[in-house]
């Protein structure tokens, strides 16, 4: 990936973008194109062990012993941030899993970036989160199907192979501002780009004489 | 060399977001498109319903004579454009095969090399390949 991450470095805007999670309130939304391509063509290393399994258990372990996931602190946190990401937001209809109209062309937009040869052969984690209102269980619940409503409409919609993508909802697990629990700022969408689908291919070879 | 590698960014950026001469528009501006024109729609008669699930569509026939005509236009039209970028993205690489072959011998595919030869190589690319790239939303 260096080659885009040189061709982006160069524009302007690469320095209002945030280094990922640079900071929890200093997280910013990724709201053009080219900050989607930037945040997730930013990978230099993956994590094999960190998966959409394992990110969901942590988040339903959680829930179920009722223990506070001091994500923020962790050492799955640290590990996350490590990954090229973007946060987006994405409207719901309230308490549900319907995607507001006002976000099809952001949705639009991660499909534009994925779809591009910088991405191809890429894959990626879709993160959903909420803000404490409500029931953590409920919350945990209603991020996943969030996620997956997401994982659909860039599958069914958009054609991105679903090889490709995987749904985890965390609830309010990890909030992007600990301190203000209940600010909608915490209801976001992370997408996280977590390895490649295949080997990269062979050097093209050189026509015979 | 900056400026060089500054002006290829921009213009891949500017194919990714669509534009003018694009025979397909980008992803997003469909999903604007569908937005524009049916989000009044779906909020006031499909709120239950979900994109990628055939809800939507089916909603909006149920509802056909209070839905305005332009939805359905739009609807359509953002459908067919999705439609056929998908299909040039998919056929892409084989259409170029030849160019590729001969312009890029010893490039690494991944990371959008094997494009950004074509992109170099533009004046010896056959319009057939150039044409499904634009129709890709990958060349400007």
């Amino acid at each position: 990936m260096t080659r885009i991450t040189r061709f982006v470095g160069g524009l302007a805007l690469a320095a209002a973008l945030a280094a990922p999670l640079a900071g929890a309130a200093t997280a910013q939304t990724a709201d053009s194109d080219a900050q989607i391509m930037q945040g997730l063509s930013q990978a230099t290393m993956f994590d094999p062990s960190l998966t959409a399994q394992v990110l969901r258990q942590m988040a339903q372990d959680a829930v179920t012993q009722n223990q506070p996931l001091t994500l923020d602190k962790s050492e799955i946190a640290k590990r996350l941030d490590k990954l090229a990401q973007i946060t987006v937001q994405i409207q719901f209809a309230l308490g549900s899993d319907i995607i507001r109209p006002q976000s099809y062309a952001t949705l639009g937009s991660i499909a534009d970036a994925m779809h591009h040869p910088i991405l191809a052969n890429y894959k990626f984690i879709v993160v959903g989160n909420t803000d404490t209102t409500g029931t953590r269980a409920f919350n945990l619940k209603l991020s996943q199907e969030r996620a997956n409503a997401i994982v659909q409409a860039l599958v069914v919609v958009f054609g991105i192979s679903p090889d490709r993508l995987e749904a985890v909802g965390l609830g309010q697990e990890a909030l992007q501002v600990p301190s203000k629990p209940q600010d909608p700022i915490n209801r976001r969408v992370q997408i996280f780009t977590i390895g490649t689908v295949g080997p990269m291919g062979k050097p093209v070879p050189t026509s015979a004489p | 060399m900056k400026r060089f590698l500054f002006g290829l960014a921009a213009m891949l950026l500017a194919g990714m977001a669509g534009s003018a001469s694009a025979q397909t528009m980008s992803y997003a501006e469909a999903g604007a498109l569908i937005a524009k024109n049916c989000g009044p729609s779906i909020e006031k008669f499909c709120a239950k319903a979900n994109l990628g699930t055939g809800e939507v569509r089916n909603c909006l026939m149920a509802h056909q004579d209070q839905v305005p005509q332009q939805c359905f236009d739009d609807y359509a039209a953002a459908r067919a454009s999705i439609a056929k970028r998908i299909a040039a993205q998919g056929d892409a690489w084989n259409v170029c095969n030849a160019n590729i072959r001969q312009a890029c011998a010893g490039v690494q595919p991944g990371d959008a090399n094997i494009l950004n030869c074509l992109i170099d190589a533009s004046k010896v690319i056959r319009p057939a390949c150039k044409s499904i790239l634009v129709d890709a939303g990958w060349w400007q």
